[in-house]
């Protein structure tokens, strides 16, 4: 499909085939900012004109060099939209960095340890800083939080909630005045209601609620993270087949992969541990078997060492193996202040 | 399926008090309601006493820190202390007349005592404990349950091979689920006693784990760990550790008493630590058990 056949008008017309651009498919393969610099226009024209190829292209079966397969993407385009993905901030610098800046969207993320260690905590500081605005460097969006255990406390969200509306004044005294004309002060009330908290208390509610969430966020589209604390609770009680347990596990698996990806939100499961007998010995390890272990793409581990809390990634396709220690204050999640502490790179 | 609005929750949730203002402000108000909550003691440490009181502390008030309604005590270890409760009910009916006024009942009316001699028989009751929490009379509604013990329970009937244990972990899920759903439904606080043993160095270290605030938690002068392991610990919301040390006490010779021998009196010295908690900072507190229950010693 030729480019001289798009309705735009001429002027452009004769930009775009003088700037190179003489097919459909080599329009839809750049970025908006690309084509508009390459061709002289503005980002808005170029846009127009993407969106105007894009239709037509759509209408006839394509087959341009460089986009083969109807909705494949190539790794250039998938890099710069993983780089421009938000990350959800854990409040804990040395986390974050271990995670590369925070909860990554689009992600499942597994969190496990034993208990006391601060699952609950962590849960409840992400479901509380994902709503910070995008003028603060957040997300700006509502938390989903499926309780399974009971352990979500109110006055816990409160307490977080309040310290990081006062850490919102403290930094709002270093924003230029022209951000400041417009700020809508947060309160701590307004936090907790965009917590859209269930609690389950079964396997089948689980199930049923991991099926609804779907619909439910299609009508709420603001959501940018689904926490459930823990995933595991239901399903380690006596499962009369165990293979059926494996098949709803690895669908309920999916179901978070597919939410994360449609939806652009993270995905955080909290899990338990238990012992494992490996190689003659018993050892931790996280709940719900091998089989469970695929169906996040991130894992961390929380452990006690000495007397401080730590996190390590276990498993991440982009970051490498490392851990750091954090500590939770009446504030919430924080950096630990121990004098000794370093972030170990394995 | 709907959210549950936080908003219409109250800020803090509703607890239940102790009967001790020291130990209240240590668990900041006391046990909470739609939560579990374990005690974890040696014997003799006072965790049957601080359920017996929590049952008569039930019926309290709201303004007071109770939660106005009778309780629950499911006891899987014999004997169930009658008289020990009938002791603290009188001093209990003497401080709260105005309750029973009306009614001319006494506090022991509103605790109902349940023996549970298995884990079978405790699924047994339970939906027997449904009907009964709904049909509760509009006086006293069913608002506390205590399990004394958890341990008890499973003692016997289980080996030490995998297999069993195995089995015995997928029974405390079912417990812990079934008395939280109980506790989602209506309301209610849930107290769950549980023993310990001592700790063994064992050759994996896994006997040696650390599970919340303390390093390593010890009664008595000696180490010692909860009993159930791994496994329960993941099923209980807050944990809390009582522990006893004897302490003696010295009486001061006077001047001119040389010869007598001073007097020694001891006094067991009891500690309550908080283990874990989703919403109380490490902390811990004395107290002492006397006739009238427990009262916590100024720190």
């Amino acid at each position: 499909m030729e480019a001289w056949r798009l309705p735009v008008s001429s002027s452009i017309r004769g930009k775009l085939i003088s700037a190179g651009y003489t097919s459909l498919s080599s329009i839809s393969s750049v970025s908006s900012s690309d084509l508009a610099r390459d061709v002289n226009i503005t980002e808005e024209e170029a846009f127009e004109i993407m969106k105007l190829a894009n239709q037509a292209s759509g209408s006839n079966s394509c087959n341009g060099s460089r986009s083969l397969i109807n909705g494949a993407k190539n790794a250039w385009d998938m890099l710069h939209e993983e780089d421009s993905l938000p990350r959800i901030t854990t409040s804990c610098s040395d986390l974050d960095n271990i995670l590369g800046g925070g909860i990554s969207c689009r992600d499942v993320t597994e969190i496990g340890g034993v208990p006391g260690i601060g699952k609950t905590q962590i849960g409840i500081q992400l479901s509380v800083n994902v709503q910070i605005p995008r003028e603060f460097g957040g997300l700006g969006g509502k938390a989903i939080y499926i309780d399974t255990e009971g352990s979500f406390m109110v006055e816990r969200a409160l307490q977080i909630a309040e310290a990081c509306v006062e850490d919102m004044k403290e930094y709002t005294g270093y924003m230029h005045k022209h951000f400041k004309a417009n700020q809508v002060e947060m309160k701590p009330k307004d936090i907790l209601e965009n917590i859209i908290y269930f609690r389950v208390c079964s396997y089948t509610e689980q199930i049923a609620l991991v099926n609804h969430l779907d619909k439910f966020i299609s009508e709420n589209k603001d959501v940018k993270v689904v926490i459930i604390d823990s995933i595991t609770f239901h399903f380690r009680q006596d499962f009369d087949d165990l293979a059926q347990r494996t098949r709803v596990l690895s669908e309920m698996a999916l179901k978070f992969m597919k939410l994360a990806k449609k939806f652009s939100l993270a995905v955080v499961l909290l899990n338990q541990v238990t012992t494992k007998y490996t190689q003659g010995t018993f050892q931790l390890a996280l709940a719900l078997g091998d089989s469970w272990s695929h169906s996040c793409t991130n894992r961390v581990i929380l452990y006690w060492n000495g007397d401080e809390r730590y996190a390590y990634i276990d498993k991440s396709p982009s970051l490498p193996s490392a851990s750091a220690s954090y500590t939770v204050t009446s504030r919430g999640l924080r950096n630990s202040s121990s004098s000794s502490k370093r972030v170990k790179m394995m | 399926m709907k959210p549950e609005n936080l908003l219409l929750r109250s800020p803090t949730s509703r607890k239940l008090t102790t009967g001790c203002e020291i130990l209240d402000e240590c668990l900041r108000g006391g046990f909470p309601c739609n939560s579990m909550t374990e005690i974890v003691a040696e014997s003799g440490c006072g965790k049957t006493q601080l359920c017996l009181q929590l049952s008569l502390c039930a019926q309290l008030p709201i303004s007071l820190g109770g939660l106005d309604g009778s309780s629950l005590y499911l006891h899987s270890e014999f004997p169930f202390p009658f008289r020990r409760l009938h002791q603290l009910s009188r001093s209990f009916h003497q401080s709260n007349p105005s309750i029973y006024a009306n009614h001319n009942d006494n506090p022991c009316d509103h605790v109902f005592v349940q023996n549970v001699h298995s884990v079978d028989h405790l699924f047994d009751i339970m939906p027997r404990i449904d009907s009964f929490v709904r049909n509760s009379k509009k006086r006293f509604p069913l608002k506390l349950i205590v399990l004394d013990s958890i341990a008890a329970l499973f003692r016997s009937e289980f080996d030490n091979t995998p297999s069993d244990l195995k089995k015995r972990s997928s029974l405390f899920f079912k417990v812990s689920g079934k008395l939280k759903q109980l506790a989602n439904k209506f309301d209610l606080a849930v107290v769950i006693t549980n023993q310990v043993t001592d700790f063994v160095e064992s050759s994996d270290g896994l006997s040696g784990l650390r599970i919340g605030n303390l390093r390593y938690l010890c009664s008595s002068g000696r180490r010692v760990v909860p009993a159930l392991g791994l496994a329960w610990a993941n099923c209980v919301n807050s944990r809390f550790f009582i522990s006893r040390s004897d302490k003696i006490v010295c009486k001061e010779k006077t001047e001119n008493d040389e010869s007598g021998p001073s007097s020694v009196s001891r006094r067991a010295q009891r500690r309550l630590d908080i283990v874990f908690s989703p919403y109380l900072p490490g902390a811990s507190c004395e107290f002492m058990i006397t006739r009238e229950g427990i009262c916590a010693v100024q720190a």
